[in-house]
């Protein structure tokens, strides 16, 4: 949603002065193509991970463990990503970036991790796939971008996938979720009851509830958002490499 | 003849003693550029609150205190007590007009805000139905810190709503409509949270008891004391009804002598009684809600300290935001 900067000449003509509105400096522009290439390598090896374990078992059940190691790897690497736009090198904001990556991370590592009955369970696949999917297009896109050489394919495949990927790692994610519940209540997971001496209490079930409410006003407008800004950058083919 | 010269001298005599300029204001709209107002023969001595009014005769839906004139589209906000003729403008002047949208008193929304934990607050106290379990309905806390949390949080708010109305001199009358909404959730959530566990049958009392409690109890009271003594240092340094900006200095009273160290000290005895409540109810519900108080008084303090130091040469440079020496 938020492309590392310049479609601009500087940065790649190796302009050093890094000018505070138009994207990094040379420096940060090679760490950050570094940064997107090691990220879609990264996900490639989950894509071929999931298809090789497919291949062996003949099945899409329980293809989770084959992909899990790279997986927790890779999505919570994505945490850089604020650290990015709170330092300026990528024009994006940090509130928004850091509400989606820690999304991704909460359920990584708080559901699927955490809640090991949720594991072998098929929605869990149904997240991955999508994002997999999504996050090989989305760091070519910025490592292309970064180059000032983006492929109208590429260009057009961020702009247009997420119609289908987004509602369907959506589905996963709040299938997985659901799945985790009864698990969750009867373990008391993460659970903190009264008495105690702080004084607090916290039911991980019932946040995990509010949490899949949440997606009902937060869902639509990421979504529409991204409709938006795909008649704005598919629509003027002139307009090549200019991006939000 | 004679007559008749000497009539028409007088009547041009009698409306102009000289020559003077009237302007000509034209307003438009900010984003579009629309001319949306049209204003001859404005006085030069007009003042952009009068200017306002007009502009709210002709467009009625936007009453002076939603007007945000500027000299540039994308400039600041003129003061209403700017005159016209002081402006960088023409005869003609021309201004752009934004919308703040729906706005609502200052007076107002402190009333809202603090009255809300104040209720709420008392609704748990006294273990109103369907918030604890109904065994409990109506029963008190055998544990007689929770009274003394509810007589400190109570006295708070009360002695907040009480400043907003004897006490503050607002520099903008009103603020965005929106905010009322923003920040009661952020006052009645907070409270309701808060007075949910200190309230709670299975609250458990501090660890350190009777002393933990009296030294909590010290920090607060005294802390109340220095945030109203400032309060009223802050109140005397403006003139009623004026707008006026002055360096606040130590008076007499020892709770101001902090100014000598801290630019906005009334957030630095708010940190400090909410720190004190929060040792008193051992509660960490308390500590967030501090935390996150801390946190926005913090940014706060920091944009005054740096308004103080642009309006004012001269202002003390030992002076830290909110924290001596520290932030």
């Amino acid at each position: 949603m938020s492309a590392a900067a310049s479609g601009t000449s500087k940065a790649a003509h190796g302009d050093v002065a890094a000018k505070r509105k138009k994207g990094p400096g040379a420096l940060a522009t090679a760490y950050l193509v570094i940064y997107n290439v090691v990220m879609t390598a990264g996900w490639l090896v989950i894509a071929v991970g999931l298809v090789r374990a497919y291949l062996a078992r003949g099945s899409y059940h329980g293809l989770y463990y084959s992909i899990e190691k790279p997986l927790k790897f890779f999505q919570t690497g994505a945490v850089l990503e604020i650290l990015h736009c709170a330092v300026g090198i990528v024009p994006s904001s940090v509130v928004l970036t850091g509400f989606q990556v820690m999304s991704r991370v909460f359920l990584t590592w708080a559901v699927t991790h955490s809640v090991r009955e949720v594991q072998s369970e098929d929605s869990v696949l149904l997240f991955v796939t999508a994002w997999t999917v999504t996050e090989i297009i989305r760091y070519s896109f910025y490592t292309f971008s970064l180059l000032n050489h983006l492929p109208y394919l590429i260009k057009w495949a961020r702009y247009t996938f997420f119609i289908v990927l987004y509602p369907m790692g959506v589905t996963g994610e709040l299938l997985t979720i659901y799945a985790a519940l009864p698990y969750v209540q009867k373990t008391g997971l993460y659970s903190v009851t009264l008495p105690n001496k702080y004084n607090f209490s916290f039911d991980y079930y019932t946040f995990l509830i509010l949490i899949m409410i949440s997606y009902i006003p937060l869902f639509p407008q990421l979504y529409f958002h991204m409709i938006r800004q795909r008649k704005k950058v598919l629509g003027h083919i002139e307009d090549y490499g200019k991006v939000e | 003849d004679k007559h008749l010269r000497a009539q028409s001298k007088r009547k041009p005599a009698k409306k102009t003693k000289k020559a003077v300029v009237f302007f000509e204001v034209e307003i438009l709209d900010a984003k579009t550029k629309d001319k949306l107002c049209f204003l001859d023969k404005v006085e030069p001595n007009a003042t952009i609150g009068e200017i306002k009014s007009m502009f709210h005769k002709s467009h009625p839906q936007w009453y002076p205190a939603r007007q945000s004139i500027r000299l540039d589209p994308k400039g600041k906000s003129l003061k209403d007590e700017d005159v016209l003729q002081h402006l960088p403008v023409g005869t003609t002047a021309t201004f752009y007009f934004r919308d703040l949208g729906a706005q609502i008193s200052w007076v107002t929304v402190f009333l809202t805000e603090y009255t809300g934990p104040l209720v709420i607050y008392l609704l748990f106290y006294f273990r109103v139905p369907f918030i604890y379990p109904p065994k409990y309905d109506f029963t008190t806390s055998k544990h007689w810190v929770v009274h003394l949390a509810c007589m400190c949080h109570s006295f708070h708010y009360v002695k907040r709503l009480l400043e907003t109305l004897f006490v503050h001199r607002f520099s903008h009358g009103t603020m965005p409509l929106r905010n009322i909404f923003k920040n009661c959730t952020y006052y009645w959530g907070f409270a309701a949270w808060m007075a949910y566990y200190i309230n709670h049958p299975l609250y458990t009392p501090p660890i350190y008891g009777e002393q933990q409690i009296r030294i909590a109890l010290i920090i607060f009271l005294f802390c109340q004391i220095g945030n109203f003594s400032i309060h009223i240092a802050l109140r005397n340094l403006r003139p009623p009804g004026s707008k006026t900006r002055k360096i606040p200095y130590p008076t007499k009273n020892p709770f101001t002598w902090i100014f000598l160290l801290v630019s906005c000290p009334n957030y630095t005895y708010e940190l400090g009684s909410w720190l004190g409540f929060t040792l008193m109810t051992q509660c960490l519900p308390v500590a967030f809600f501090t935390l996150v108080g801390f946190i926005q008084m913090t940014v706060w303090a920091k944009g005054k300290h740096r308004s103080y130091l642009k309006e004012f040469r001269d202002y003390p440079p030992l002076r830290s935001p909110i924290l001596p020496f520290i932030l």
